[in-house]
């Protein structure tokens, strides 16, 4: 419990000739929630995509340095991208479910990974619709489109179909940032639930959000991290200047 | 938002700077008022407690009004958490100041008792804590508070002082032992002064070193620079 999930060691990403990470080395506790939060453009997005190897579909992508998951370099010849994706979840930020039924949403990916049978599809997309705190809006909606759903439970039905491959790691890409208050405030509490059993890292530029959630938080300027630190000394006693700036509203 | 942020916690600070200046006026006028056996005095002190009072309401609103609307992180939170802490210090030692205050018409024919205990000699080493306590608020000057730390230090050891001064007197004389109850429940006043001057300077080192220090038994934490 509690070690490191992820590590990165002198993590350098560039756009072409475009450096958006530099030398980013960070350990990622286990079962914990990590924010990364910085400036628009400071690379955090960057980062959290090349912890399930996102940025491998984008043209002039060179990455250096070493991404670990369970101390496995994943950027390794030898990993299959589909399995690493299947263990490592994203959400983004706008809610994309497919155009489909709220259970063949969530049912989609156990089926791709050979469960083919109804019984055993229906107790993943219950207990999964259970986990994502939606199981009692949509029950009754199952076989209805999922687009036709409200934004806060689209994005919920996005994170049950995240979990129904049941995956250890999950990223948030402001996952909440085009939801009110409400939908919000029941993603937060969802996360709560899942970093029981998952470790989640998030990227939010909402600094309220990030204190309330996070149980460290990572401070990223112009693709460096500046600080990283345990969110309750981050938002009380930050160490360095730009940091205090910026969580502050100072600039940003 | 940011604008905002700046011009509310600059207002919050003249608040306390100007609560810190009515205050220790009080506490002024009420030693003069005690050593000059001045009634009037007194009587000013106690009916501009009020005036204390409205002030430590409006600054107890417009923390609240800056927490529900602004969200502080890092230095602006400790600064208003500490402008409370330091509010609420500073109204207890204008209640004090009016305590003293009261005391002035039953000791107002014992001046020469009250040097003879050194109680004039406690007000002024009191006196300039306040004010060290205060001006270190105004600076942001974190070694200054340390310095008030270990000044409240020697008026503890003064107070033990007039402590036994009082009780040899009330052996020696009888009759002076209802002015010598009042003495000792004036320096116990003095001295409370002087607590909350070094409460005011633990939230100043708080507020600039996020070192919390009150309790603290360490004395690495309040060391002054040479």
């Amino acid at each position: 419990m509690n070690e490191e999930k992820i590590s990165t060691t002198n993590l350098s990403l560039y756009y072409g000739t475009n450096q958006a990470l530099k030398n980013v080395s960070i350990d990622i506790t286990e079962k914990k929630i990590t924010a990364l939060i910085g400036p628009s453009g400071c690379g955090k997005s960057t980062f959290l995509r090349t912890l399930n190897r996102l940025n491998d579909t984008i043209d002039n992508v060179r990455i250096e340095g070493k991404v670990r998951i369970d101390g496995i370099d994943i950027y390794d010849k030898r990993v299959d991208v589909v399995s690493l994706r299947r263990r490592v979840g994203m959400i983004f930020q706008k809610s994309n479910p497919f155009p489909k039924s709220v259970y063949e949403n969530i049912a989609y990916g156990p089926r791709i990974n050979g469960i083919t049978s109804k019984k055993e599809l229906d107790v993943i997309v219950e207990s999964n619709c259970i986990r994502a705190a939606i199981w009692d809006e949509v029950k009754d909606r199952l076989n209805e489109s999922a687009t036709g759903l409200s934004g806060g439970q689209q994005q919920r039905v996005c994170i049950a179909r995240a979990l129904a491959v049941d995956p250890e790691i999950l990223l948030m890409d402001e996952p909440a940032s085009a939801l009110d208050p409400i939908s919000t405030a029941k993603i937060e509490e969802l996360m709560f639930d899942l970093k029981k059993n998952l470790t989640i890292v998030i990227v939010t530029h909402n600094m309220q959000q990030a204190a309330r959630v996070s149980d460290k938080c990572a401070f990223f300027l112009s693709g460096e991290i500046v600080e990283y630190s345990k969110t309750s000394s981050m938002f009380t006693t930050p160490e360095k200047t730009e940091t205090q700036n910026y969580i502050s509203g100072r600039f940003g | 938002m940011l604008h905002y942020l700046e011009e509310e916690l600059e207002k919050l600070k003249e608040k306390i700077i100007k609560m810190g200046s009515l205050v220790e006026e009080q506490i002024d006028f009420s030693f003069k008022a005690l050593f000059d056996g001045n009634l009037e005095l007194a009587q000013t002190v106690i009916n501009r407690d009020d005036e204390v009072d409205k002030f430590d309401i409006r600054i107890d609103k417009h923390c609240q009004r800056i927490f529900a609307l602004t969200q502080p992180v890092a230095f602006d939170l400790r600064l208003i958490m500490s402008s409370l802490m330091i509010n609420s210090d500073l109204e207890r030692m204008g209640d004090i100041s009016v305590n003293i205050a009261e005391r002035v018409k039953v000791l107002q024919d014992q001046t020469e008792l009250l040097m003879k205990m050194r109680v004039n000699e406690m007000a002024m080493k009191v006196r300039k804590i306040v004010k060290m306590s205060i001006d270190c608020f105004v600076n942001g000057d974190a070694e200054l508070a340390k310095n008030v730390i270990n000044f409240d230090e020697e008026i503890d050891n003064l107070d033990r002082t007039i402590f036994g001064l009082l009780t040899e007197e009330m052996k020696l004389n009888s009759e002076l032992i209802v002015p010598c109850c009042h003495i000792l429940a004036l320096v116990r006043n003095i001295e409370r002064l002087s607590d909350h001057s070094t409460n005011i300077a633990e939230d100043v080192i708080f507020l600039i070193d996020a070192k919390m220090v009150k309790h603290s038994k360490d004395p690495d934490n309040l060391k002054p620079k040479d």
